[in-house]
């Protein structure tokens, strides 16, 4: 029995040991890209304790305080966001077993919640941690017209103590996702149901969100006329789903690819006056005077996406440029996979954007702190301030060089991956 | 609906000219273009470059067969390397095109083991796709020569990553997927693009692929029937070769009675790779996969490269033994299926020290051509030492592909093919300025049609007539 206890000890040490050592950590960087208003890329230090970044300091000659586990590297930034992704719940075998992100049995499932999938011990969600990502955005895949709610979690790394994915969570519903273009159209084909146009999928879109217009007027009209539970009217969870959507609570994400496309999003997005956003927005660069106008912000990428699909055909890897330069906000994203890579990495993403003209600075601010506002999330993620989640990844070299190695990532404060 | 992909390429060799008649008399015509010529030094160099010789200088030159040369002078005539070495000890021709290099770098033009483009051309809709016959698992008489379409843009592309050479192949569907095509990224029929006197390889695959099959109820159903397919194509093949052997030995006695066999020319290619003239190019990615492809050429004796070898470091000792190389495919993540899910950065490096020969290749529509530089960049950030990384694009893959006396390093006598990179050959923000093939520019970032080849956009014009790729 006491053996059974001293096992009992051992394993809860050994399983909650990683949580409760390295509370305090000190980042020491030649580099250090806050992404704040300061001045950018000086060496300096990054306090952190209980999972929140207690100050950062400037100077080449910074010593950590005792009892800190101190980290050292060339380049120290903030933990990078993928604003749109797959991972967690696509995973990496892709086998039936693991592939999660696409309902595709109706085209509209606004009910269903990426958080519903999510697996934390997915091995592509380790995998990205390994590459300095540090918080995603979960969204639902690309095959139907109303593919249902994106939420936003922390990663783990290899090094991670476990977690849930309610413990991961930032937001358990961040985002409704929409897809328009050649995906959804073909997803339904074979079984002879729509959508079989782009006619269809606007108008499967367009339609949901009108009932879901008429279902709450109809809640209302039931709620002022004395709200009898006799006459309550039936609850439709699609339609429920779709509520904060029409009223601007919750964004709407519509992933496009054509211009055309991509004009049909700001459309229907201006007709239902939405909280929206584009994403991978491949051909934006031909229509970004109409993106700029309609004030959306741009989720761009996957950067190395394959232009081989005649609706990606004109992918360019100076798109973040050419939509930055127009004065649209933006961020990357890396979103779905369905063969090899079975997941794009953020941070060699961000690289080919920053050498097409966007730049190391700009590229970086494109994966923290405009992610982070882009997602609404700036309070927490996003850059290294007094205040703010203990996320950081360090590096030995520019952080997009091929050569250079992530050698440590941090989440909420604790050690999730270190350089062997 | 999908001409898009047709139009900018084609214009690139415009049929028109066949037609032209002179408008201008002749000796106004010479008049005007001698004066033409001088005012318009470039088109000039240009011109000369057909037959006449170009010098490259400046550079910092990596000519792969010793270290690199600070400040390199490159020259070439008809199309060949006359002279390589430092600047002020290569004598510079009289006469020559000058082009000035300085700050940038000069390497040779890079060799692609694994790829398929203009055989999965761009966009890879169905119409198109010609890389898999899945009718039947053993197919060794498909030529890919038969599908390469010389208009594809991958091949543009392709160009603007510095790809001057490729072995195009059938794709992993099958046992046996046909003879590749080594070919030079030039010309508009695939004619011009193979390269003379090569008889390409052959495409074998095993693992997942095949086993499709066994969806329909098909062989291969396992991987066991893959290598029994495998081994009684080779089987018949022996057979086939030992009744031609009697045959022409009793021919050559002076036999006038003997019967010749019947011609099986479908077999034929097969009996080259056993006669060591034709390589085996063998997708394989597991390690007990890559156990049975080395099996197999231990079995027939056969010359054979393992292509992605995702898991070929964990085998690093048996294909250092038997001298295979790999031709690695450097993929973002691993998965996306079970056989690639310990697919590893690190794995060249390992391979490296376990003294096999790594080759990079893109595995083109898988990665990019345009990005080739960066599998071997990122087998550097594994690991691998740059001098390694530097001749797995080069020197490496042209030998796998019997074409080292040729191509891969810049050496006096072998082809003009070489490339200039605005910096370090493994830096992201290193761009490829300039592609050369056998003396002749195939491709100039300066250029801003060519630009869209190596940034993208090459097909807006043809879907959006009114645009153009960049502008509002």
């Amino acid at each position: 029995m006491r053996t059974l206890r001293y096992l009992g000890l051992l394993l809860w040490v050994a399983y909650f040991a990683p949580a409760l050592y390295a509370q305090k950590i000190a980042v020491l960087a030649d580099h250090v890209y806050t992404m704040g208003s300061e001045a950018q890329g000086r060496p300096g230090m990054v306090l952190m304790s209980s999972g929140k970044i207690e100050s950062v300091a400037f100077g080449a000659e910074l010593q950590a305080p005792v009892g800190y586990q101190v980290l050292r590297g060339a380049y120290a930034t903030p933990g990078l966001i993928d604003v749109d992704t797959t991972a967690g719940i696509s995973g990496a075998y892709n086998i039936p077993q693991d592939q999660d992100q696409d309902e595709a049995t109706d085209p509209n499932t606004a009910d269903v919640r990426s958080l519903d999938s999510f697996n934390p011990n997915e091995i592509l969600l380790k995998y990205v941690n390994r590459y300095g990502v540090t918080t995603i955005q979960s969204a639902p895949g690309p095959r139907n017209p109303i593919a249902g709610r994106a939420g936003i979690f922390k990663t783990v790394g290899p090094d991670s103590a476990p977690a849930t994915a309610d413990q991961l969570a930032i937001r358990s519903e961040s985002a409704m996702i929409f897809n328009l273009g050649d995906v959804p159209k073909s997803t339904y084909k074979a079984d002879h149901k729509p959508p079989m146009t782009r006619m269809k999928t606007a108008e499967i879109i367009r339609h949901a969100l009108w009932e879901a217009k008429a279902y709450q007027e109809k809640w209302e009209k039931w709620k002022k006329d004395g709200a009898e539970t006799s006459k309550q009217p039936s609850r439709d969870p699609r339609l429920e789903a779709l509520l904060p959507v029409v009223n601007g609570a919750l964004p709407a994400i519509f992933t496009v690819h054509r211009a055309d496309d991509i004009v049909t999003a700001i459309r229907i997005g201006s007709e239902f006056h939405l909280k929206y956003m584009l994403a991978s927005v491949t051909e934006g660069y031909l229509v970004r005077e109409a993106i700029r106008q309609a004030g959306v912000p741009c989720l761009v990428g996957p950067i190395m996406q394959r232009p081989e699909s005649p609706e990606t055909a004109n992918a360019t890897y100076e798109i973040a440029a050419l939509l930055q330069q127009a004065g649209i906000p933006i961020a990357l994203m890396t979103g779905y996979e369905g063969y090899v890579p079975k997941n794009r990495i953020l941070l060699f993403e961000a690289g080919i954007a920053a050498a097409n003209g966007l730049g190391l600075e700009k590229a970086l601010r494109a994966v923290t702190m405009d992610a982070a506002q882009i997602l609404g999330i700036q309070d927490r993620a996003g850059s290294l301030a007094a205040g703010k989640d203990a996320d950081v990844a360090l590096f030995d070299g520019d952080p997009f060089e091929y050569t250079s190695h992530v050698l440590g990532v941090i989440v909420s404060g604790q050690v999730s991956y270190l350089r062997k | 609906m999908f001409e898009l992909s047709g139009i900018l390429p084609r214009l690139a060799f415009p049929e028109g000219r066949m037609y032209w008649r002179p408008i201008i008399p002749i000796p106004l015509a010479a008049l005007l273009s001698t004066v033409l010529l001088v005012i318009l030094p470039r088109t000039v160099g240009q011109e000369a470059t057909t037959q006449g010789m170009v010098v490259v200088r400046g550079a910092m030159i990596y000519p792969i067969s010793g270290p690199p040369i600070a400040h390199g002078i490159l020259v070439v005539a008809n199309g060949k390397i006359v002279a390589v070495g430092e600047e002020g000890k290569v004598s510079m021709p009289a006469g020559a095109t000058i082009l000035d290099a300085h700050g940038k770098v000069l390497m040779p033009g890079i060799v692609d083991s694994h790829s398929h483009i203009g055989i999965a051309p761009n966009p890879l809709v169905a119409d198109s796709d010609d890389d898999n016959e899945m009718t039947g698992p053993i197919e060794p008489g498909l030529r890919a020569m038969d599908a390469i379409d010389p208009g594809d843009p991958n091949i543009r592309m392709a160009t603007a990553g510095g790809v001057t050479t490729a072995n195009i192949l059938p794709g992993s569907g099958n046992v046996m997927g046909g003879q590749s095509a080594y070919v030079k990224l030039r010309g508009k029929t695939v004619e011009q693009m193979v390269i003379p006197g090569s008889i390409g390889g052959m495409k074998m695959a095993n693992g997942t692929n095949p086993k499709n099959y066994g969806t329909r109820k098909q062989a291969p159903m396992t991987r066991m029937e893959e290598a029994a397919l495998a081994r009684a194509i080779y089987e018949k093949a022996q057979q086939y070769k030992e009744k031609w052997d009697v045959y022409n030995k009793a021919v050559a006695a002076g036999d006038k009675t003997a019967k010749a066999p019947d011609r099986d020319h479908d077999i034929e290619p097969v009996v080259e790779i056993l006669e060591g003239k034709r390589i085996v190019h063998n997708h394989t990615h597991r390690a007990d996969d890559i156990m049975t492809v080395l099996r197999l050429s231990d079995e027939f004796h056969y010359r054979v490269v393992v292509h992605h070898g995702s898991e070929a470091c964990q085998v690093a000792d048996e294909l250092a033994k038997r001298h295979v190389p790999v031709s690695y495919t450097m993929v973002d993540s691993p998965g996306g299926k079970l056989e690639t899910i310990n697919i590893d950065i690190h794995c060249p490096a390992i391979l490296e020290k376990a003294g096999v020969k790594v080759a990079f290749n893109t595995d083109d529509p898988i990665t990019p051509s345009r990005l080739l530089l960066r599998q071997a960049a990122l087998g550097v950030r594994g690991g691998m030492s740059e001098e390694a990384a530097l001749k797995g694009l080069t020197i490496y893959p042209a030998e796998m592909l019997d074409l080292g006396n040729r191509v891969g390093t810049l050496e006096i006598g072998k082809d003009a093919d070489f490339i200039i990179l605005s910096g370090p050959p493994f830096s992201v923000y290193t761009h490829v300025l300039e592609t050369w093939i056998e003396g002749q520019k195939v491709f100039d970032r300066s250029n801003p049609q060519d630009l869209h080849y190596s940034t993208g956009g090459f097909s807006v014009a043809s879907r959006y007539p009114s645009l153009q790729a960049g502008g509002n």
